[in-house]
């Protein structure tokens, strides 16, 4: 016997969650794309997606945040700080690889300054986990040693019944217990088995993948011209990913009145290193897909101890020319190291 | 801070004297700083930059800044007036770990806009002197007009504890110019400080110090006593905003001050 949520209490739980002061978010398909959105009843979400469109790191680092509001009044700068937002929020239905790309985040966002944007939203979310029993072609987080049930990142992970009306409870964190123990009542002991977790085969051997990326022969290697040379350095693959994390500033305003902001870039772009003297690092694409991969599977687990991608296949699921990490990683792993 | 002074050093390049305005912004920034340390120096509404501070890390009192007018930043702080306040975040970064070079022979190798943060590590040996060994300044521009801090360069050729070597590039002398014609490395081989027991610090641009670590290794300076600073484009300063790396070093964090041995092991393509 288990513990479980039958799928219709599920909105009985989101209106007790959103009475206890918490905001609701979960999978919502709009029109055109799918994300993580708030919501205010359970009939809103979209259990349905294999994962959406838009990573829940939104969520935690969003596309555009103001940073600091200025003002100049003659020779008097009056500043002021934006604050996190401190709100109480519930996360329904992540799926295993975006939870998992929170947790790979933490470390970059903590080391030196303590992104208190980051970690704020973080400490004050509860990640509820759906394991995933269906997956795509482009699904590769087994690739990555994660899994469909992975539970990194996760405070509570909720499995599928096998007969579709409902998930196994399982509490991970004190965060977690607490936002169980809200809804407690609702949830019955059962046996009911859980549903098998969906098949998502390995694309690519990634110690073999690491090896040659370690290997400082093949930083000039022409396998980089060659694999990015469809790249047109749009930047969907890092805008959509749910690890990758590189900003810009921006000031939005006047010379008197104006906001600070922080917004996502992406190394794929050529402006990104371009120093203000016309020299730039990396001033190809092969270059830019090149530290994208490499800093993904090289420097970051170099520094941090983890690989900066969770196997979600959303860069090659969306690319609009068809090649992504997959593609890299299975035509590396038939390289010699 | 403040701009309490501002001076021209070549066309289109700016010097600013800056005062903290904040007493205990001034006091970290005095527990904190050390020579080639840098900064964000932002304008509000235009966005901020990165340079070096040029000051000594002797002489805390103020910050001087030095930049070449290009973008919509160095503008805004090139039009800046005395008495206008810029911001500044920093310093970030390592140092020259000057206490190494205590009584050893130093040569400053630089070329164009990048004596400021040569000039800040000079400033902080010349200022106690008695510290270092035979002190060899050389400095290159593309022109005679291009050469910066001109008052000091006139300041330092006086001084008898500095050897000042100055050059230009081909056709870049003026008539009465009295100091070499000829490029960066040409001119410090000719030069030839002695390798031993000496430091060698070059800063310049990215392929003057591919060149000039040629002319070094030929001078027989060892790659671990030859220090430069990479100063990438970068926007947080704290490791985070993902574009100052150099494969798995962060300038912002590890640098911007190396050694040649350590750039020597960064791959080559993406410095």
């Amino acid at each position: 016997m288990t513990r479980i949520l039958s799928s219709d209490k599920l909105d009985n739980c989101v209106a007790r969650w959103r009475k206890a002061g918490n905001k609701v978010f979960g999978p919502v398909k709009k029109e055109t794309t799918s994300s993580y959105a708030a919501v205010e009843s359970a009939a809103e979400f979209d259990l349905g997606l294999i994962l959406p469109d838009r990573s829940v790191k939104e969520l935690f680092f969003p596309q555009t945040e103001p940073m600091m509001r200025y003002s100049i009044k003659k020779q008097a700068i009056d500043t002021e700080d934006f604050q996190p937002p401190i709100e109480k929020r519930i996360i329904f239905g992540v799926r295993p690889c975006d939870a998992s790309g929170l947790a790979i985040d933490d470390p970059l966002f903590g080391w030196d300054y303590k992104d208190d944007f980051w970690f704020k939203r973080r400490n004050n979310s509860v990640i509820i986990t759906i394991a995933c029993t269906k997956s795509d072609d482009f699904c590769m987080c087994t690739s990555l040693k994660l899994a469909p049930d992975s539970t990194k990142g996760a405070d509570v992970m909720l499995r599928p019944l096998q007969n579709g009306k409902g998930w196994q409870v399982e509490e991970l964190t004190d965060r977690g217990r607490e936002a169980v123990k809200e809804i407690a009542d609702l949830l019955q002991d059962s046996a009911e088995p859980t549903a098998p977790n969906a098949m998502v085969p390995e694309k690519f051997n990634l110690d073999a993948c690491v090896a040659w990326l370690r290997n400082p022969e093949n930083f000039e290697s022409s396998f980089w011209k060659e694999i990015s040379m469809r790249c047109i350095g749009c930047g969907s693959c890092t805008f959509l990913c749910p690890t990758c994390h590189c900003f810009d500033f921006q000031d939005e305003g006047d010379t008197y009145n104006g906001i600070r902001r922080k917004n996502w870039d992406s190394c794929s772009f050529a402006l990104f290193t371009m120093h203000t003297s016309g020299h730039n690092p990396r001033s190809t694409q092969s270059a830019r897909w090149r530290q994208r991969i490499m800093h993904k599977f090289n420097y970051f687990p170099g520094k941090f101890n983890v690989n900066s991608c969770s196997g979600c296949g959303r860069c090659s699921r969306q690319c609009p020319v068809d090649m992504g990490i997959t593609e890299t990683l299975q035509a590396i792993s038939t390289l010699q190291p | 801070m403040k701009i309490v002074a501002s001076r021209n050093e070549a066309p289109g390049v700016k010097t600013l004297k800056l005062e903290f305005q904040d007493p205990a912004d001034h006091e970290l920034f005095k527990q904190n700083y050390r020579t080639g340390m840098f900064g964000l120096y932002g304008v509000y509404g235009e966005g901020e930059s990165t340079f070096c501070v040029a000051s000594p890390e002797t002489r805390k009192e103020y910050i001087e800044c030095t930049f070449r007018r290009s973008g919509r930043v160095t503008s805004a702080l090139a039009n800046s007036d005395i008495g206008d306040l810029i911001t500044f975040r920093g310093p970030y970064g390592n140092r020259f770990p000057l206490e190494e070079f205590y009584g050893k022979n130093l040569v400053f190798i630089s070329g164009g806009i990048a004596l400021p943060p040569t000039r800040s590590v000079i400033w902080s040996c010349l200022d106690q002197r008695e510290k270092f060994g035979k002190i060899t300044i050389v400095y290159g521009a593309r022109s005679v007009a291009d050469l910066v801090y001109k008052h000091e360069l006139e300041e330092w050729e006086k001084r008898d504890d500095v050897d000042l070597v100055l050059t230009v590039d081909p056709g870049g002398e003026s008539p009465d110019w009295k100091h070499k014609v000829g490029f960066v490395p040409t001119i410090l081989e000719e030069a030839a400080p002695s390798p031993g027991n000496c430091i060698a610090v070059l800063c310049g641009p990215p392929i003057m110090i591919k060149f000039t670590l040629i002319s070094l290794k030929k001078l027989g300076f060892e790659e671990q006593n030859v220090y430069t600073t990479l100063e990438n484009r970068m926007k947080c300063g704290v490791g985070k905003c993902g574009r100052c790396n150099v494969g798995s070093v962060y300038i912002c964090k590890e640098g911007p001050v190396f050694t040649a041995a350590e750039v020597s092991k960064m791959p080559q393509a993406d410095l």
